[in-house]
């Protein structure tokens, strides 16, 4: 069983005890997938599903996408693009950014918002 | 760009007594030199008496706290949503100033209004700063700002009031409670004109034979409730001027600038908002001279701009409070009595020295 598979199964698990119906069948109805296909993921037994189904996942599981993603071993399609646009530029400050403390990246990604006055 | 910086000076836990804020507003513009930035801070104070006699600068007590309006946007009103910016706590009838502040003297044209009525000329807000009349201040040359400038040399000291009172400035003027808060735009020096200033700096250590250090180095700067809208209220009268702008208006980079809505909560409002307990009640004025602390008077040689009428006409929360005592027996602010004679801590150049703390 990999990871994916793994946090999938007991998030849905945990949601089930939390008394929310949400058997393999219910959970892959809500986003489209063959019971049989969502049950071999949650074993490990398939990869993760793509971008589009991840992030149903997600949004059914109140789960992050990006953390899910990441999981998965991808990146979302947005971001991808975010890099691909200034690629030596973003590959530069994620690598700067590897090893700074979550307070030093939040402040560096929280300028004040300008609104409508 | 501007930053939200929230620090503490110690590492208590959030809602214990004590605990001093440094939360401030970091204004840069790295697209435009390295060196463009300063920071601003809301500096809590005493209420100096609203007694018609011109008082000395009152001190300053720690900065208030400070949060983004993000953080918190379902338990806020819907257009502080749509204003951004940030918000900070205020009791009723609380003073505050305005410290600017930084590692450099990179200067900047700062636009200020309470309720989007500007505290220099009382004219209604546009983001464009104008020269004739000057409607700003110049940062560095105006190390803080208190209130209101109702003439020349003289302002009324920033009062916080309930929006929607009949007290804040903003009402007075227009006739509506509307925005609240405080308004604020930056614009920073060309950077070829700062360029020249540096140059102009190093011939002149040069010339008296200082050596050459960084001139950072060399000349530091010196209620979800009913209704938890805030905005602000002329008090008391205080001796500061508004230094005119000393350059020529085409060094300003209007090009570029920052603004911020800053949004201001009552403390009952912003604890339920945060859940953080807002600042402890300052002294009254008369409980801070009785304790023999200092307040503050600040040399310049500088010119100044000339007061507006429009915010001398403006009455004071005093002047409105004895109207309504008159009219129906009542009025919002406690009582700050006078404080008879103060000890005098000079501030600024040449008598006082570098020194343009205000602190004791």
């Amino acid at each position: 069983m990999n990871a994916f598979g793994k946090h999938i199964r007991q998030k849905r698990e945990s949601l089930q005890r939390d008394g929310r119906p949400l058997s393999v069948r219910k959970l892959a109805g809500l986003i489209e997938v063959e019971p049989s296909y969502l049950s071999k993921v949650e074993r490990g037994e398939t990869p993760p599903p793509s971008e589009g189904k991840i992030a149903l996942l997600a949004a059914e599981l109140g789960e992050d996408p990006d953390v899910l993603l990441a999981m998965a071993g991808k990146v979302s399609s947005d971001l991808q693009e975010v890099i691909r646009k200034r690629p030596a530029l973003f590959g530069e400050l994620i690598r700067q950014l590897k090893d700074a403390p979550e307070h030093a990246v939040l402040r560096l990604v929280r300028e004040v918002r300008d609104g409508d006055w | 760009m501007i930053e939200l910086n929230t620090e503490y000076s110690d590492s208590r836990a959030n809602h214990e007594p004590g605990r001093q804020h440094r939360d401030r507003l970091r204004f840069s513009f790295p697209e435009v030199h390295k060196d463009a930035r300063f920071d601003l801070e809301f500096q809590r104070t005493l209420r100096i008496p609203d007694d018609d006699s011109i008082h000395y600068l009152p001190p300053g007590l720690g900065n208030f706290p400070l949060r983004h309006v993000d953080d918190f946007a379902t338990r806020l009103p819907a257009r502080w949503r749509e204003h951004g910016g940030v918000m900070m706590p205020m009791y009723q009838a609380e003073a505050m100033w305005i410290n600017f502040t930084g590692p450099t003297r990179y200067p900047f044209l700062v636009k200020i209004a309470a309720g989007k009525i500007n505290a220099v000329t009382g004219e209604p807000w546009r983001d464009a700063p104008n020269r004739d009349p000057q409607d700003y201040v110049v940062v560095s040359e105006q190390p803080w700002l208190d209130g209101f400038c109702v003439k020349k040399g003289e302002i009324r000291q920033f009062v916080a009031a309930p929006l929607g009172s009949g007290y804040s400035v903003e009402e007075q003027v227009t006739g509506q409670a509307e925005h609240g808060g405080l308004q604020i735009i930056a614009y920073p020096m060309k950077a070829e004109e700062w360029e020249k200033v540096l140059e102009e700096q190093r011939r002149e250590r040069e010339r008296i034979g200082i050596r050459y250090r960084k001139a950072k180095n060399l000349m530091p700067m010196m209620e979800c409730l009913a209704d938890p809208i805030m905005g602000l209220a002329q008090g008391g009268r205080m001796k500061q001027s508004i230094h005119d702008d000393p350059y020529d208006f085409s060094v300003w980079d209007l090009r570029h600038s920052s603004r911020c809505f800053v949004h201001i909560t009552n403390s009952v409002a912003w604890r339920a908002i945060t859940g953080e307990a807002p600042p402890t009640l300052p002294p009254t004025a008369a409980q801070y001279t009785a304790a023999g602390l200092p307040w503050f008077d600040y040399y310049s040689e500088a010119p100044a701009v000339e007061g507006s009428g429009i915010l001398d006409g403006v009455k004071s929360v005093a002047q409105m409070d004895k109207e309504r005592a008159a009219a129906q027996g009542g009025g919002m602010l406690p009582e700050n009595e006078s404080t008879g004679e103060v000890r005098v801590v000079k501030l600024g150049t040449p008598p006082g020295g570098p020194r343009k703390v205000r602190e004791f």
